[in-house]
């Protein structure tokens, strides 16, 4: 027991990607660790996907957002500034509940975009730096892949061979190879073959994003929980937590928090270690206000919030004559097309984005606007237009760096509460200069692909509202204090026993799905913790 | 059984609607005759926050028959009917239409017309597995990541 005095050596909010890999870390240690979750176990029977209405899934109890979801352990997010909404999930196992798996780490200039491309900010770290977090959190997870992929540094064997390759992979790698682009299987946080306990190895069932009914998807609640539970991690659900509270001399001391029969209770810690995303720890930190911190806590520099990065999305849906049946197997990114990843000036953008290849949905989704962003048309047209694209399209996601701009920002709403009177959040977000450029250009890459794959119509949906699954930024990893939050150890500058591990850390957001990076951030953090705890708590 | 929303008269006005929006075409049935109004009436019991828009779509609609039942207009009126309150009242007829969708393509017989089979549980499906060896060009390209 290192620091009787409190209810716990370490305190983390949040049981997602993040807080649940953090908890497996310091566990081992013998620290003694809470974590405190507003959401709940989902129970595999709650699943849809062996109902005919399966689909339907996705508008209601397991739709990405929270404001359409609403779940009793959701929290409401004013969105009304925002040309993309936030997504995510409140559960144990955070977001990764319901999500695509899809796995590809950094490359190493993501993490020095200023001194490369004179934009942004460099961060802390390295790549190097992150390397064996990289491969320690894929060995606990399973990821499937293959290593040997010239467009990132060589990577350790993967834990499960690649994902199927079916007739869209077909179309999407026929389109490549004619135009000599690269392009490489993707690492996916989805297992192909047997790994860990009580797991089943994928069966290309489809719907990923509604969650994984057999345990394939590596997610939090399946990879890291059963161990930090193992391990004497105390896991507490229906915990909402309202504020971090702080003593005179402006360290951090527990949590307030609303447990599940809405009783106000205080936990106290000598760590606190935030991991509520790049939504839910901004808002934390901002509602955390004291006398040390009049602007909420470590947030006397005025960063907290801002430099929000979402990845603006496009989606280049081709429409094939032949069946593709795209809706079967793991809808993630399945194949990566770096072609387009580093800098190149002369396309009038820093910076640069890759073309994934994502499968398809069934025909609800298709019908009620997955594809085009909008309802298929009614009456005599609508049988044509939903059985000519069901089935035969193949559907292409940009995923474009989005710099850090201080205006993109989460802050409390002034009205908005969640069910507890929390303030909730509120996002305020725009499309930057340099993000607009990319997103035109790289449709048009899209296009020349699909083009190239033979697909007979192209539809274009030009910035899906409804594409804020990565949270980052809003608590930014930095060496100068008056421009980030937290250092490259997740420490707050302000706070010395106040760590911050999620999405919200990320300096600059790459231009790939950022959960490997951000679990391995939160492996590094907390095994830096682990090490220098007597410091961190003194 | 009687609905648990709507009523009679708005269950009947709905299907002939949905007759509308997805109307029967060689073999796929429409919606309204295959009962999707009575599963509209479900959703709307089951969230609330539906009736509003899709009720209000119900009551744009008779309005825009005028003076005679929408389902004893002909073809043409029942169209420039619902095209009508689309343009006056977009939200709500898009919900309307949303929630025919949702009803007809969660239907086993459309489904099974569609070439479904089976919900994608439990059995999944089987797909080729992928092939390294078609990695072999990409592989030749070299490095191309800067370092850093
Ligand atoms: C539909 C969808 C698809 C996605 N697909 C991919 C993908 O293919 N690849 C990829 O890399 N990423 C994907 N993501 C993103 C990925 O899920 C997130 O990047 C990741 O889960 C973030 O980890 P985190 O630990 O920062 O936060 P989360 O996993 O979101 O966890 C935060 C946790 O904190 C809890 N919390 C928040 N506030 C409080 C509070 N006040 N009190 C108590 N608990 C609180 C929440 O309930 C939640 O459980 C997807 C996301 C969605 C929604």
């Amino acid at each position: 027991m290192a620091s009787p005095a409190f209810d716990s050596d370490v305190l983390i909010v949040g049981s997602g990607a993040a807080g649940a890999a953090a908890a497996w870390s310091l566990s081992r240690g013998g620290l003694r660790v809470t974590c405190l979750e507003q959401g709940r176990w989902i129970d595999p029977s709650e699943y849809a996907h062996a109902r005919p209405d399966y689909e339907l899934a996705r508008q209601t109890t397991f739709a990405k957002n929270p404001n359409t979801r609403r779940w009793p352990e959701d929290y409401p997010v004013h969105t009304g500034g925002s040309v993309i909404e936030p997504l995510m999930v409140n559960a144990v196992g955070g977001s990764t509940v319901h999500w695509s798996g899809h796995f590809p780490r950094m490359r190493p200039s993501d993490f020095r975009v200023r001194s490369l491309d004179g934009a942004a900010d460099d961060w802390p770290l390295t790549y190097w730096d992150l390397e064996p977090f990289y491969d320690l959190n894929d060995a606990n997870v399973g990821v499937s892949g293959l290593a040997g992929d010239p467009g990132n540094p060589p990577r350790s064997p993967r834990q499960t061979p690649p994902l199927a390759f079916d007739a869209a992979c077909e179309a999407y790698a026929r389109g490549l190879e004619k135009l000599g682009w690269h392009w490489w299987p993707s690492d996916n946080a989805l297992i192909s073959a047997p790994f860990g306990q009580g797991r089943q190895p994928c069966n290309a069932c489809g719907p990923c994003d509604i969650g994984c009914p057999i345990g394939a998807m590596s997610s939090a609640h399946v990879t890291y929980w059963p161990r930090a539970l193992a391990q004497g991690v105390t896991l507490v659900t229906h915990a909402r937590v309202e504020q971090i509270t702080v003593d005179r001399a402006g360290r951090a001391t527990g949590a307030l928090y609303y447990d599940a029969d809405g009783a106000r209770r205080h936990h106290s810690a000598a760590v606190v270690v935030l991991a509520a995303n790049g939504v839910g720890t901004p808002r934390l930190l901002l509602n955390s206000v004291s006398a040390q911190f009049p602007h909420g806590l470590a947030n006397n520099a005025g960063v907290v919030g801002t430099n929000l990065m979402f990845h603006p999305v496009a989606f280049v849906s081709g429409v094939f004559p032949q069946v593709v049946n795209a809706q079967r197997g793991p809808i993630g990114g399945l194949m990566n097309c770096q072609e387009f990843y580093e800098t190149d000036t002369s396309r009038g953008f820093v910076r640069g984005f890759e073309l994934q290849l994502s499968r398809n949905v069934g025909p609800l989704s298709t019908a009620t606007g997955a594809l085009q962003g909008e309802l298929a048309p009614w009456g005599g047209g609508h049988h044509a237009f939903v059985q000519s694209r069901y089935a035969h399209t193949v559907t292409i996601t940009t995923m474009l760096e989005d710099l850090p701009e201080a205006e993109n920002r989460v802050t409390l709403d002034p009205d908005l509460t969640d069910d507890h009177g929390i303030p909730a959040p509120r996002t305020a977000y725009r499309l930057g200069q340099n993000s607009e450029r990319m997103l035109g250009f790289a449709i048009e890459r899209a296009r020349e692909l699909l083009d190239a794959a033979g697909a007979s119509e192209i539809l274009v949906d030009p910035l899906v509202s409804e594409a804020g699954w990565h949270l980052m930024g809003t608590c930014r990893m930095g060496a100068d204090p008056a421009r980030s939050v937290v250092d490259q150890w997740g420490r707050a500058h302000e706070c010395p026993n106040l760590f911050v591990i999620d999405g919200s850390t990320f300096t600059t957001s790459a231009a790939v799905n950022p959960t490997s990076t951000i679990q391995a951030i939160a492996l590094r953090c907390a095994d830096w913790l682990g090490r220098n705890f007597a410091e961190a708590a003194a | 059984m009687t609905a648990q929303v709507l009523t009679a008269a708005e269950l009947a006005l709905l299907t002939a609607v949905q007759d509308e929006l997805v109307p029967a075409a060689r073999s796929m049935p429409a919606a309204g005759a295959l009962g999707a109004a009575r599963a509209v009436d479900g959703y709307l019991a089951a969230r609330p926050e539906l009736r509003r828009a899709v009720l209000g779509a119900l009551r744009a609609v008779d309005a825009a028959a005028g003076a005679r039942p929408f389902a004893a207009l002909g073809r043409n009126q029942r169209l420039a009917a619902l095209r009508r309150v689309e343009a006056d009242a977009p939200y709500d007829f898009h919900e309307l239409v949303r929630q025919t969708y949702n009803a007809y393509y969660t239907h086993p017989q459309v489904q099974a017309k569609l070439g479904i089979d089976r919900p994608p549980q439990p059995r999944g499906y089987e797909l080729p597995p992928f092939d390294p060896q078609r990695t072999a060009r990409v592989r030749g390209m070299g490095k191309l990541w800067r370092d850093a």
